[in-house]
């Protein structure tokens, strides 16, 4: 994932949720994405308590949970998926709980064997990341942690300076789902991230369009898609996701070639 | 933020970002408030004049002589509202019309914390919404018609189990959508400063119960029982006694329909530490970290995870966590009703179903039960078990 963010593309960084529709599903998606060129894919692990998470994104945790997912069976997929030769950086984001639940250290060296390349953790701030970001670091994966619009510039600069790769930043304030228009404001508060940030950016919640994309991509490395495409995906059922997927990705990309 | 929230290695402050900022304003903001005469002579005014405290301190009489010790009734009961809980709500909507907070947000499990904080609401002039899960909507109707009457908004929750836990999770995402908002958690839990901010408050109870103990029977009782959701009547009572050695501290957690059912809502004795709503203690948890349901007849026990003070003490042995279940509770919430014409609300009947259950071994003791609430939003349940018997 360094190596990817060290040169200067900007991409389309998709999130899904790990096994709704069927782990089955979630790994063909995946190769759908790869072929597709997403420049980073972020591979939820379901929870039964998404407190940063929107309707959509609530209701594709639990048809997951439903469907059996665990955090080993998530990562067994991923395990398949690198077998298959797809070398598309992958980061694992998880609620602290089933991550905790397991040890972060051995959490950490599951997600490295498994071929993932990054911890996201969004109720861990960085007050509480250091065990996380440690475990991280040793398994040879990239801690990554938050910016918000509500975060000062100092919480801003130690959130970067603590993460490896990107930084994960909030276009709005909010849950997942709702969309962010990219007003002056947004643009203005992703400026100020930008000249805090001493590694690359990459933004989410609420980009569901090409042209947000283009609007995400000004001042940020990476355009995380997460529920636009997971709504498409439920939509379009197990056989039809890998070839949603795809479709999406590539109408997303317009908005970074532009 | 100052502070790390830790009681021991419990507490802490896992929450999303966007939430630290109003965070780290709200543990300033409280930590003014408590060096501030001012504020506190005005929290202390409205708990007096407003609310009705202090709160009586009542030797059964029958009850006593029955289980063959000495039964002392902490009465929050009596408190303004029918429980211990507006003793939170006012002082955090106070401290929030300090911090120039124009609107409330709070979640509810058996509807007591969301009459609470509709009646400071209405008393200082706040907008105020309330999340509650369908399912104690439907449980706890009369407080749902409370609520809307003291002018709030009630949002119910369909999702997941649609009890307390629901709702905390949707009043967290209402927060993290409108961080100009104070979101007022309802019990000694959640992230920093929440869990030492909500003891505080309650903290009143055990204060005024130690000093009136002393004044009316003299000395200290030998055992404290509460009954533990969140834990914040309980910790409001211990705090006045953790410093006395000699008392023992029993916390009374929901055991349903028993603990070996998995039907229950006992952390300590079915659950492991995890991290659940921004706090790091106890909680009812598989191996994969996932959080499990709960049951109680109790809508306000009905809740996976404990306070982190709790699960400190209980790791210090300063306090222990013992179990009663839906059957025994009930029979407690009726025979607190028949012998001392008080109809006791079903979480603080835990507390007293333990206390019946234990008696034989108590035999002589002087024991201080807090009697968080009064049970009259209780008797739907009540009844409708009853129906079953």
């Amino acid at each position: 994932m360094q190596t990817l963010l060290e040169e200067d593309a900007r991409g389309v960084a998709p999130y899904l949720t790990a096994g709704d529709g069927g782990l089955e599903t979630t790994l063909a998606v995946l190769e759908a994405l790869d072929a597709g060129g997403a420049s980073c894919i972020e591979l939820g692990i379901p929870f039964s308590d998404p407190i940063a998470d929107g309707p959509v994104l609530q209701a594709a945790s639990q048809r997951a949970l439903d469907a059996g997912t665990t955090l080993s069976a998530a990562l067994e997929m991923l395990a398949e998926f690198r077998s298959r030769g797809c070398t598309v950086p992958v980061a694992i984001m998880s609620y602290a709980n089933p991550l905790h639940a397991r040890g972060w250290a051995g959490a950490a060296r599951a997600v490295a064997d498994a071929g993932g390349d990054a911890l996201i953790v969004p109720d861990l701030p960085v007050e509480e990341g250091s065990a996380m970001a440690a475990a991280a670091g040793e398994a040879g994966l990239c801690p990554i942690f938050f910016a918000s619009p509500t975060s000062g510039d100092e919480r801003i600069s130690r959130a970067a300076s603590e993460s490896r790769g990107f930084l994960y930043v909030v276009g709005r304030t909010g849950i997942t789902g709702a969309r962010t228009s990219f007003d002056e404001g947004v643009q203005s508060f992703l400026k100020r991230a930008e000249s805090l940030s001493s590694i690359p950016l990459g933004v989410g919640f609420g980009i569901s369009t090409c042209d947000d994309v283009r609007e995400a991509v000004r001042h940020a490395r990476l355009a995380i898609v997460g529920t636009a495409l997971v709504q498409r995906l439920h939509e379009a059922g197990p056989d039809g996701a890998n070839e949603a997927a795809s479709l999406f990705l590539a109408e997303l990309m317009t908005g970074v070639a532009a | 933020m100052k502070g790390d929230g830790r009681f021991g290695e419990f507490g802490g402050v896992f929450a999303p970002e966007t939430l630290m900022a109003p965070l780290g304003n709200l543990e300033e903001a409280w930590m003014n408030a408590r060096k501030d005469s001012t504020f506190q002579d005005e929290l202390a005014a409205l708990l007096r004049d407003y609310a009705g405290r202090p709160t009586p301190l009542t030797l059964t009489g029958r009850m006593s002589k029955e289980l063959g010790l000495e039964l002392w009734l902490k009465r929050e009961d009596l408190l303004h509202t029918g429980a211990h809980k507006l003793n939170n709500t006012l002082g955090q909507c106070l401290l929030a019309k300090k911090m120039g907070k124009t609107r409330i947000l709070a979640e509810t499990g058996a509807g007591q914390h969301g009459v609470a904080t509709a009646t400071a609401c209405a008393l200082l002039d706040l907008e105020c919404v309330v999340y509650m899960g369908e399912v104690d909507a439907a449980r706890q109707k009369l407080n749902l018609l409370r609520m809307g009457l003291l002018g709030a908004r009630v949002e119910t929750v369909s999702h997941g189990q649609a009890t307390l836990k629901d709702a905390i999770n949707e009043a967290l995402r209402a927060w993290v959508t409108d961080p100009d908002a104070h979101y007022l958690l309802g019990s000694a839990l959640g992230p920093h400063p929440f869990p030492s901010m909500v003891a505080e408050f309650q903290s009143v109870i055990g204060t005024e119960a130690r000093a009136q103990f002393q004044d009316q029977a003299g000395g200290l009782p030998d055992l404290v029982v509460a009954c533990v959701g969140g834990g914040s009547n309980s910790i409001g009572i211990f705090r006045g006694f953790v410093d006395d050695g000699q008392v023992e501290l029993v916390g009374v957690e929901a055991g349903g329909e028993g603990v070996e059912t998995g039907r229950h809502a006992a952390r300590f004795s079915g659950g492991s530490p995890g991290i659940l709503h921004g706090c790091f203690s106890y909680l009812l948890q598989d191996e994969d970290g996932q959080v499990l349901p709960t049951h109680s007849v109790s809508a306000g026990l009905d809740y996976p995870a404990v306070g982190p003070e709790h699960a400190w003490l209980e790791g210090l042995g300063r306090s222990r966590y013992e179990t009663a279940g839906d059957a025994e509770a009930l029979d407690a919430f009726h025979s607190l009703s028949r012998l001392e014409g008080i109809l006791p609300a079903l979480e603080s009947s835990h507390a007293l179903a333990w206390v019946r259950r234990e008696s034989a071994s108590l035999t002589g003791k002087r024991v201080l039960v807090n009697l968080s609430g009064r049970g009259d939003k209780d008797l739907d349940t009540v009844l409708a078990e009853e129906g079953k018997k």
